[in-house]
């Protein structure tokens, strides 16, 4: 029993580095010069920003669904070969997520430059040159970039480990190609499909950088705007405000995907 | 008396938040002795042995080796060794390393440490498996490297926790065979733990059986076979007919709608009891044998075991379990009989 | 026929796939070394960015930030996490839970909250010192990642092995350091690659926590606001091609592994048949 003092070290240090930030947050929020205020809470609330928040909501919706819509199949083809390929070819799909996210989305940067090679293939095709950096569907691209080896990952280690005979029973019971991976398979793999989401659509919601290199700053996310309060108006209230609504958003998506998890084992537990 | 015994367990019991696993268990176990802890799971034969390593204290009563009180010795500091359930051997260790590992820890010279593995790696048949990776093994293999890595130290007392359960049946006999010879050859007590009465009764010396912590009859594997004590003992080792019964008087018993001659005495007359007939008992006769007032019924069902059939026989309502070598068949009529030594009287169950 | 279709497909799919994924990587890769500086067009081949990349000190200044804290911060983050691990381990399940889940915050926490609310604890206890601020904060979000690739491992091990050892003859420290941490020796390593991995990619927890000092996320990132610069797609090329070696080279040695496991147990197999 005395081996729970091993924890001791890092019991102290979670208290002083993540406990105590949080408090910290909860702190700022809410006081003014030591004083409690809802102030702060009221200005993170105004229209303005809340326009940003949906505005990255709503972005971050869609690069989970692109995500998913992309990264589904490539999970499912691999689950199918043969474990030496698909183990080389995962390895693949992996190698990017293990480059520096700065350096991934500075490629994009590169490719979608005015000057850059997807324009320049545009023109000596004798098309006109198109405004492909610093747009909307740029971010949403580097977004689906960056975060398609996260959907891919927990799908995919779904997949493999699913029992074979699974599908070979429904095969069994006489349903087709189409039925089987509607009715068995995909339901089997839901809680992938949703740790997946978690992974790609929480971090879309607070992506920072993107914005500012592919959208050049023109549409401003969450992120920026934290970074703004921050860095730039030093602003500790209103920004921690703003982070605390952002940390309420989180808990309730937690808890939304939590729930569906838990339904997605049931079901799949009715399947046994 | 006590320093004959070499493991005393005092009114021990152990409960898990409330939860009774033990209760009031006294037993001693003799030097040179197979002693087996027999029962169904959960029956608390795992937590017995667990007090006995070290690993669970009891909630109270007091455990003696050799006279002495080990409540506060830890498991690393008693002459006790175990065998485990899933063998726990080291996976980053080759088999020598995992047999030798006690030795290295007591910082044995290494030339003995060499000598002594060796012996025992020929002992259980492993001679030259030295230098292999333990994942390298057959289930067979890996069960007797953690029977030779407890036995190279020695103990005085070898505890066995369901040792065989991962083996098939062939490879299980083999090993039951194998395990008796290393006991009665190298003297050293054994406590085993399964829930298997077969093997129970084939290794033995004495038979502990448990049933939810308490402790249902001490005895000889023939004792305990022929005499059980009460219907859940009779139950559990080897099938039974058990049928509630009336004691008429002594020497005579009522049940099923007849009256039998017996051999027990005692119940008192007029007394509820149970009985128990083990099935190959239960002699068939030609129902031209059987007299105007003898036994007989219709057969439900046959199943052919190999040396005998299984049978079932409706008799006035009881359906009567049979081992039999004689052919029948189903929907035959048949006489049955009792002898009166094949009448197992027992107190009913509270 | 339908099916060589079907397969045909697949493949396809699974190919432009891969070209999304490396396409840009491969640009970067080919544009290094070119000697124009504007990236459209190719006026031949050249170094002079690798040059100017080894020449340019900020650059080889934070590239040694970026390696010596994640270094650090994963050996840190290494060491502790696992004596965690093991502690928590045998914990009563009440308590362990509380702290399980407060280790999960960083996790779950979105990286700009993590990196906002350490620079706030920094400030709030005057430390100003970057790069100690850096190791801090990437010792702080590695310890739950080394804790949950030791965790499994501590429960797979089964208390049976810790036993083993007891019953054999080791006091508990000396089963600990002689069966326990050999036998979830795996999740250590694995907990130790990937805190490292993750201190080199992590930009947003650094971008906020540290001050007055660059690693070479931050670097890039301020270059990068300013448009293309031609000496980080050298730096991009060197980082690539390292992590697919090392990557090449951890797999390649588990695959080979994993290949004398199988035709081991194969022989073995025979022989028990």
């Amino acid at each position: 029993m005395k081996r729970t003092v091993f924890a001791a070290p890092y019991a102290v240090w979670m208290a002083i580095f993540i406990f105590a930030p949080m408090l910290l947050i909860g702190y700022y929020a809410f006081t003014d010069g030591g004083d409690f205020t809802l102030a702060n809470m009221r200005a993170g609330l105004d229209a303005m920003y809340m326009q940003v928040l949906i505005r990255s909501i709503w972005l971050a919706f869609r690069a989970t669904l692109l995500c998913l819509l992309l990264g589904y199949p490539i999970a499912y083809l691999l689950s199918r070969m043969k474990h030496g390929t698909a183990t080389l070819l995962s390895v693949f799909f992996v190698v990017p997520m293990w480059m520096n996210f700065l350096l991934r989305t500075y490629a994009w940067q590169v490719l979608l430059d005015s000057g850059g090679i997807l324009n320049s293939l545009l023109i000596s095709l004798n098309m006109p040159g198109q405004q492909l950096l610093y747009t909307e569907a740029a971010v949403l691209l580097g977004m689906v970039y960056n975060f398609l080896p996260f959907m891919i990952l927990p799908v995919y280690t779904v997949l493999t480990k699913m029992d074979a005979s699974h599908i070979e029973a429904a095969r069994d019971l006489g349903a087709n190609g189409m039925q089987t991976f509607f009715r068995v398979v995909l339901p089997l793999s839901m809680p992938g499909v949703i740790s997946g989401v978690t992974m790609v659509f929480i971090p879309a919601i607070t992506t920072f950088a993107i914005s500012r290199l592919l959208g050049g700053g023109m549409f401003m996310l969450y992120g920026d705007l934290m970074e703004n309060q921050f860095l730039l108006l030093n602003d500790w209230g209103s920004g921690s405000a703003l982070s605390f609504i952002l940390l309420i958003l989180v808990i309730i998506s937690m808890a939304v995907m939590r729930r569906a998890e838990r339904q997605a084992g049931e079901e799949g537990a009715k399947l046994w | 008396m006590s320093d004959k015994h070499l493991i005393e367990l005092f009114d021990v019991s152990k409960e898990y938040d409330g939860d009774a696993a033990l209760k009031n268990i006294d037993l001693y176990v003799n030097h040179g002795e197979f002693l087996t802890l027999l029962g169904p799971s959960g029956c608390g034969k795992t937590t017995m042995l667990r007090i006995i390593a070290g690993f669970v204290m009891p909630s109270s009563g007091r455990v003696l080796m050799e006279g002495r009180d080990v409540a506060h010795i830890p498991p690393y500091k008693r002459k006790v060794n175990t065998v485990f359930q899933k063998y726990a051997l080291f996976p980053h260790l080759n088999v020598f390393d995992n047999v030798a590992f006690g030795l290295k820890i007591k910082k044995l010279p290494k030339a003995e440490i060499e000598r002594r593995v060796n012996t025992l790696l020929e002992l259980v048949n492993l001679k030259g498996y030295g230098k292999r990776w333990v994942e390298q093994l057959s289930g067979g293999q890996q069960q007797r490297v953690a029977i030779a890595r407890a036995l190279v130290n020695e103990p005085e007392v070898l505890l066995l926790d369901e040792p065989l359960g991962a083996l098939d049946l062939q490879l299980r006999k083999g090993m039951q065979v194998e395990l008796k010879r290393m006991q009665q050859r190298l003297g050293i007590t054994f406590i085993y733990v399964t829930h298997d009465q077969e093997e129970a009764l084939t290794m033995s010396d004495t038979i502990v059986v448990l049933r939810e912590g308490v402790i249902q009859q001490i005895g000889a594997p023939q004792d305990i076979y022929n005499e059980p004590r009460n219907a859940f003992v009779a139950d559990f080792i080897g099938e039974s007919n058990i049928l509630p019964g009336m004691m008429a008087c002594d020497y005579r018993v009522r049940f099923n709608g007849r009256e039998y001659p017996c051999v027990d005495a005692g119940f008192g007359e007029e007394q509820p009891v149970e009985v128990v007939v083990r099935p190959e008992d239960v002699d068939i006769l030609p129902l031209a044998q059987v007299g105007g007032n003898g036994m007989r019924g219709v057969v439900k069902s046959t199943l052919f075991m190999g040396v005998h059939y299984e049978i079932q026989v409706v008799s006035d309502g009881y359906t009567w379990m049979v081992h039999t070598t004689d052919a029948v068949d189903v929907g035959w009529q048949v006489g049955m009989q009792i002898l009166p030594d094949a009448i197992h009287i027992m107190r009913p169950r509270p | 026929m339908v099916k060589r279709v079907r397969n045909f497909f697949k493949g396809t799919y699974l190919g432009l796939m891969l070209l999304f994924l490396y396409a840009p990587i491969a640009v970067l890769i080919v544009y290094s070394f070119n000697a124009s500086k504007t990236m459209g067009n190719w006026t031949g081949f050249s170094l002079i960015w690798y040059r100017a990349l080894f020449g340019d000190a900020m650059i080889m200044r934070a590239l040694g930030v970026t390696l010596s804290v994640a270094a650090l911060s994963a050996v840190i983050a290494t060491i502790m996490g696992t004596f965690a691990a093991i502690g928590m381990h045998s914990m009563k399940k009440g308590t362990r839970l509380v702290i399980e889940n407060i280790s999960q915050l960083p996790v779950v926490n979105p990286d700009l909250v993590t990196g906002i609310s350490l620079m706030m604890i920094f400030a709030f206890i005057g430390l100003k010192d970057g790069y100690t601020r850096l190791l801090l904060a990437h010792i702080t979000f590695n310890i739950p990642y080394v804790i949950f690739s030791v965790a499994p491992k501590l429960r797979q091990s089964s208390n049976e092995l810790y036993e083993a050892a007891l019953d054999l003859g080791c006091t508990p420290l000396e089963a600990l350091i002689k069966v326990v941490i050999p036998d979830i020796m795996p999740g250590i390593v694995s907990g130790f690659i990937l805190a490292f991995t993750l201190s080199l990619d992590d930009f947003v927890v650094s971008y906020f926590s540290t001050q007055g000092v660059e690693n070479l996320s931050i670097y890039i990132y301020s270059m990068a606001r300013r448009g293309i610069n031609p000496k980080i797609n050298a730096l991009s090329t060197l980082m690539f091609v390292a992590v697919v070696t090392l990557l090449l080279i951890v797999n390649i040695k588990s695959i080979r592994e994993e290949r004398a496991a199988d035709t081991q147990r194969r022989k073995v197999a025979k022989k028990t048949a």
